[in-house]
């Protein structure tokens, strides 16, 4: 929680083009700024952060130090790739920088990324760094991309001629499978000496991994208990409730046919997901859904096949739908019966209700546009009424009796 | 009062400003992390022989001294080894939150240069008083050391003067006595 102004040097010189940290250097040097700019303004809310560059036309300061968190990462878009590197003037700039801050009460600290080769000479650092150290100014120095036995040299010098009682910290990040942001997360530059950053630091390193964070549902326990009890206690009485319905479910479809209570189930665990999606739980939930959808497959397919196999039954079925509906006109029965069997799965039911000859040409009929000699629409009625022709008897009878 | 009068003697009617010092905003840049400033100045720590004030990265150091209440500054004392103690002190009254760039870009409200006699002894050096009627804060910025070494040692910085509010009563008393 210590009060701080920092500024952030980025080296966007053209030796960070390369890919060896994915997507490319720069990329993965914008990434971590964004972590560093988000972890200094959590710890304490008084806390601002600049960023300027140390590479292309020449060192520029982007954004004085702030704690609007929008400011920063905005300016971070759109940076371009390109010259060299003046790290000295950098450092010099950003002291300047962080001269001028509002808030007199902070304390100051330089966080480096030193990616291209160093071209100054060890003298000239270690003078920077006394300087740095005369007045009271922190140097967090992140060696990344080129890698040589001098640059690591003049950059541990920097460093011991800055550091003042173990405020200032180097971190090598080598070339790797790990992303930069990763590996700087556990270093003392997130952390901030052992204090403060920490319980962000956890978070941001739990949602890096990818979901493989050991919390159920995205919530650390530690720093909101109550309210990863209650998504835990609310996860399981959703599982129960499903298994309990799904049970009753697979009772039901063998009394009566499959559709209704297809259509309920799958209402219910069209609920049940969303309330588990809105509790933002992780894989958890989706293997959750994953299940739920092939209960509802296999009673879907029991469904079709009960209709197909046993036309009587779904004639019961058609029958106490319409008397519900009880309506004569056999055009709004059919509308009826397509609202009812609107799943887009349920396509046998559709497909009973298309080969329902009549219908379907008057409903073309009326359709603007549309005339009923034409050849095209005839073979279509045709194909139609080929494919559905064993259900053609069972639509007649029911329409039939509508009718009367 | 009477007893400190035989080494630094006090001109009658001024005090040490030592319980005006607001010691929550005092801050001192270049100094030594195990030597910092509470040993120069703090009561008892000053006399202390064992603990003295030192300067870190080079020679320099830059203190910054606020007070509780508006003070006027009579004179002021150094103590310190004859070899590092300070030589040159610059004194701005007034300014806050300098720093090493900027302590040439004002005119100091005053200039002392010590001798290894004050340092012994610390023999307070009377100062410039018209400048200093109205000091809010003190701002002492020591340049250099007696032989140009390294490090800068201070033993004890004693500030004496008087306040602006109300004159102080011990001082009153002793105008009586006399």
């Amino acid at each position: 929680m210590v009060l701080e102004a920092t500024m952030i040097c980025i080296d966007n010189s053209e030796w960070m083009r390369n890919g060896d940290y994915s997507p490319s250097r720069f990329q993965a040097q914008a990434d971590a700024v964004n972590l560093i700019c988000g972890a200094k303004t959590q710890s304490n809310p008084e806390n601002t952060v600049g960023v300027l560059i140390m590479a292309g036309k020449g060192v520029r300061v982007l954004v004085t130090p702030t704690s609007d968190l929008g400011k920063i990462l905005a300016c971070m878009h759109g940076l371009e790739v390109g010259g060299e590197m003046n790290l000295a003037a950098g450092i010099q700039v950003a002291q300047l920088a962080l001269k001028h801050r509002q808030n007199k009460k902070q304390q100051q600290r330089i966080i480096v990324f030193a990616g291209s080769p160093v071209k100054h000479e060890k003298k000239m650092l270690e003078m920077i760094g006394r300087k740095l150290k005369k007045n009271s100014v922190a140097l967090d120095i992140v060696n990344f991309g080129e890698d040589d036995e001098e640059k690591t040299e003049k950059l541990e010098s920097l460093l011991a001629a800055v550091n003042n009682n173990d405020t200032s910290h180097i971190v090598h990040v080598p070339a790797g499978p790990n992303a930069l942001s990763d590996v700087l997360i556990s270093t003392p530059i997130f952390t901030g000496d052992g204090e403060g950053g920490s319980g962000f630091a956890a978070a941001a390193a739990a949602a890096a991994a990818g979901g493989v964070s050991g919390y159920d549902f995205g919530v650390d326990p530690n720093l909101d208990p109550e309210l990863a009890l209650a998504l835990r206690v609310s996860m399981e009485e959703e599982r129960a409730r499903q298994e309990a319905a799904a049970k009753k479910a697979a009772e039901d479809t063998s009394k009566q046919g499959g559709e209704q209570q297809a259509g309920s189930q799958e209402a219910s665990s069209q609920d049940a997901t969303m309330t588990e999606r809105a509790s933002a739980s992780t894989s958890e939930a989706e293997n959750k859904t994953t299940d739920l959808m092939d209960d509802e497959n296999a009673l879907l397919q029991q469904a079709l096949a009960m209709s197909m196999d046993e036309p009587a039954v779904g004639h019961d079925v058609k029958d106490t739908d319409m008397s519900e509906a009880s309506v004569d006109d056999p055009e709004l029965a059919l509308a009826l019966q397509l609202s009812v069997a609107d799943s887009t799965k349920d396509q046998a039911s559709q497909s009973e209700v298309l080969a329902d000859q009549s219908a379907v040409s008057d409903i073309l009929a009326s359709l603007p546009g549309v005339d009923l000699n034409d050849p095209s629409i005839k073979d279509l009625l045709a194909s139609m009424q080929n494919k559905s022709e064993p259900q053609k008897k069972n639509d007649d009878k029911s329409s039939n009796e509508e009718k009367k | 009062m009477s007893g400190e009068s035989a080494t630094t003697a006090i001109h009658k009617g001024q005090v040490d400003l030592l319980d005006f010092i607001d010691w929550t905003s005092v801050e001192c840049l270049n100094q030594s992390t195990t030597h910092s400033l509470p040993n120069a100045i703090k009561q008892g720590y000053r006399e202390d022989e064992g603990l003295h004030l030192e300067s870190d990265a080079d020679e320099q150091l830059l203190l910054y001294i606020p007070f509780t209440q508006v003070i006027k500054l009579y004179s002021i004392a150094f103590k310190g080894p004859e070899d590092e103690g300070p030589k040159t002190v610059k004194l701005f009254s007034n300014k806050e939150h300098m720093g090493f760039s900027n302590v040439n870009d004002y005119p100091p409200s005053d200039t002392v240069v010590l001798s290894p006699e004050h340092l012994q002894v610390g023999k307070p050096v009377l100062l410039k008083y018209v400048k200093f009627q109205n000091v809010r804060s003190l701002t002492i910025f020591i340049e250099d050391n007696q032989t140009g070494s390294e490090i800068t040692k201070v033993q004890k910085i004693q500030l004496i003067g008087s306040t602006v509010e109300t004159t102080d009563m011990k001082g009153l008393k002793k105008i009586e006595d006399h």
